[in-house]
């Protein structure tokens, strides 16, 4: 049973991949369906590291970037007829190359987790991103390094000039990439990470080298990261420093953590989401990166297990058939405190009008009302619909923790 | 007499601060011996060097004639040595079941394998199942370590140490903190997954050591000062002066 319900999930996902350029089929949408997921299999290679490994990485993007600058001078040598490789297996350069360089740094920053592991990769991270404005000749200086996919030969008729080929080669290395991660956690040496994981030393005391554990994971995710980079190669036919410094890196760890570490879809989740919010929303707002932060802050602080996690918790009173009971706490908390956050959103919005606004211009469009923003009234009425809906979320919390509780009571019987 | 585990002339300093003392000690093959010795005797510490977390600063501990020092404690789990801990170390955000697996893995051969499927794999299962069953945990199998009790946390942290099937086995306090019942079923859960094979045990509990143990050793101030049958280490004056003696002093 479970292994049919397992089954079809992938055969539903491949259906989605297959049918969403009918949905989406303007050259915006295309284009972020691309970007979307290039950063889907980067999020779930660095989750191999944070979620199922314990391993705080903040220099990632090293191997994403490597992949992509090695799949980007494939494509040249392909054009100057080196040699010759379908562009449909370059994200397999990117890959052999990010496995290779995670080989070497895996070999000593492996040893240990925590902090020592977090400072070697920031360390590696500028260290790298030192070395692209060195050495112009590989890394092409602040330029970068531009290739040509449709010089590469053709794969049964298609060149990639389209965007919509690209989608599909794109999504085909979506789906096996997530397959084959999938798959990697599914075996003793995805299992034996997550107790690594959770107790180094104790796995050591059941056979296991911890150092060795780390080691195998972080060349998967260094793998999956440089197959990514490939198919950025491919996609953007560009790449510059910028993707593989700190910014890069520090962006992946925001996905998959807003996502959720401890489930396997949730760096899926995070990148969609972050993707969106970095092409949708920055048509809307200058302010969308702060409100990607306080994402993140409210993330860190509210729900550290992401917003998978957040699902998950509610398994238990979904299987008592109890769900129901917390609709209605839901509603009354979560419309004051909807309200709140476009208060907060329009206050911001109004400052940031008011301070970089073009000169004379006083009024602005926020949530689809006229504002003068050098009236003293949108202030106060902004303040003070802020003040009223965060008194009734606080008033109304405790309600909603008790019904909260009430969900959840008879797994604490079924415990004892 | 065929000694399994042998410790010559061991001893551990850290810094000027010597914490074993030239220790000897023979276990001998399918025997249950007890160390016990009063707070801060150095018993831990022995442990922690027979299993690899410490390494030795003089002396050699052999297992079947192998010289273990130096060894990773990982090298020496794989020699069929299996320690369990005083405080529960445990993956806590494993399913029970996961941890009794991941215990198995190794020992089953799979070593770093990324091409196997542990659900596919039948006999890693059904072997998992049958530890699960007989540290009594069978009913709590999904259900995540960590929020088990601390007596069911304490006897899967004893079915981590023997899944394994590690030959020699080492217990720390396996039975501290429990109720006299919880204790009783732990004795016998021990007794039972200890049969044919070498178990070596550290406890506080006199009524434990007694009713468990072949033979038992006396370790104080980093010195064993006695070995022998509960029978002689029950007479022994340097004992009752060094150990049973103090307990004495204490209840007067």
């Amino acid at each position: 049973m479970a292994k049919v319900r397992g089954l079809l999930v992938w055969i539903a996902s491949l259906a989605v991949l297959l049918l969403l350029p009918g949905l989406f089929d303007s050259v915006l949408s295309l284009s972020i369906l691309n970007q979307m997921g290039i950063t889907i299999i980067f999020a779930l290679s660095y989750n191999m590291l944070l979620g199922q490994g314990g391993m705080l990485s903040f220099g990632h993007a090293v191997y994403f970037g490597l992949g992509g600058f090695m799949a980007v001078h494939s494509l040249n040598y392909i054009e100057a007829e080196v040699f010759s490789l379908p562009v449909i297996l370059l994200p397999l350069i990117g890959g052999l190359f990010g496995l290779l360089f995670a080989v070497f740094i895996g070999s000593f920053s492996t040893r240990r987790a925590g902090t020592v592991f977090a400072m070697i990769s920031l360390g590696i991270g500028e260290m790298i991103a030192a070395c692209s404005l060195i050495f112009v000749g590989f890394f092409g200086g602040e330029e970068g390094i531009s290739g040509d996919r449709t010089m590469a030969p053709e794969f049964f008729g298609f060149d990639f000039a389209q965007d919509l080929e690209v989608y599909y080669l794109i999504a085909g290395w979506v789906f096996v990439a997530t397959l084959l991660m999938y798959l990697f956690s599914q075996t003793p040496a995805g299992r034996i990470a997550n107790a690594v994981r959770d107790n180094p030393e104790r796995a050591e005391f059941i056979g296991y080298s911890q150092r060795m554990v780390r080691f195998i994971s972080f060349c998967g995710a260094g793998f999956f990261a440089g197959v990514a980079g490939g198919l950025f190669a491919i996609n953007y036919e560009i790449l510059t420093e910028e993707n593989l410094n700190a910014i890069t890196s520090g962006n992946v760890l925001l996905m998959t953590y807003i996502g959720g570490t401890g489930v396997f879809v949730g760096p899926i989740v995070g990148a969609v989401l972050l993707t969106l919010l970095q092409t949708v929303l920055s048509n809307y707002t200058e302010l969308w990166q702060l409100y990607v932060g306080l994402l993140f802050v409210a993330t860190v602080m509210f729900m550290p297990a992401g917003l998978t996690g957040v699902l998950m918790i509610h398994t238990v009173a979904w299987k008592n058939g109890r769900l129901r009971q917390l609709i209605l706490p839901y509603i009354t908390v979560g419309v004051p405190a909807f309200v709140l956050l476009c208060a907060i959103v329009g206050l911001l919005e109004m400052l940031q009008f008011y301070r970089h606004g073009v000169v004379g211009e006083h009024e602005m469009t926020l949530f689809f009302v006229s504002v003068d923003t050098s009236s003293v009234w949108p202030w106060i009425v902004t303040l003070l619909i802020a003040a009223t809906a965060g008194y009734l979320v606080k008033a109304l919390t405790p309600r909603l923790l008790s019904a909260w509780a009430s969900a959840n009571a008879p797994l604490e019987r079924a415990k004892t | 007499m065929n000694s399994i585990l042998s410790l010559t002339g061991v001893s551990k300093s850290f810094d000027a601060t010597e914490i074993i003392r030239s220790v000897d000690l023979d276990i001998i093959e399918g025997e249950r011996h007890a160390i016990i010795g009063p707070n801060g005797a150095g018993k831990s510490t022995l442990y922690n060097l027979i299993t690899g977390r410490y390494s030795v600063s003089q002396g050699s501990i052999r297992l079947r004639g192998r010289e273990l020092a130096g060894l990773q404690p990982f090298e020496i789990n794989r020699l069929g040595l299996a320690r369990s801990f005083q405080v529960t170390n445990i993956f806590s955000n494993l399913t029970v079941f996961e941890n009794i697996r991941c215990a198995l893995l190794w020992s089953m051969q799979y070593r770093y394998s990324f091409w196997h499927l542990v659900r596919k794999q039948k006999q890693l299962n059904e072997e998992s199942e049958q530890v699960l069953q007989q540290i009594g945990l069978g009913a709590r199998k999904d259900m995540l370590a960590g929020v088990l009790t601390y007596a069911e946390q304490r006897s899967l942290e004893l079915g981590i140490t023997i899944a394994g099937g590690a030959d020699v086995i080492l217990l720390d306090e396996p039975v501290a903190g429990m109720s006299h019942t919880e204790a009783d079923q732990s004795v016998e859960l021990i007794k039972r997954i200890s049969e044919g094979k070498t178990l070596v045990v550290v406890e506080h509990d006199m009524g434990v050591v007694f009713n468990l143990a072949d033979r038992i050793s006396v370790l104080v101030y980093g010195e064993i000062i006695a070995t022998g049958v509960p029978e002689e280490i029950r007479n022994d004056i340097k004992v009752q002066e060094a150990y049973l003696g103090s307990l004495d002093e204490q209840d007067a």
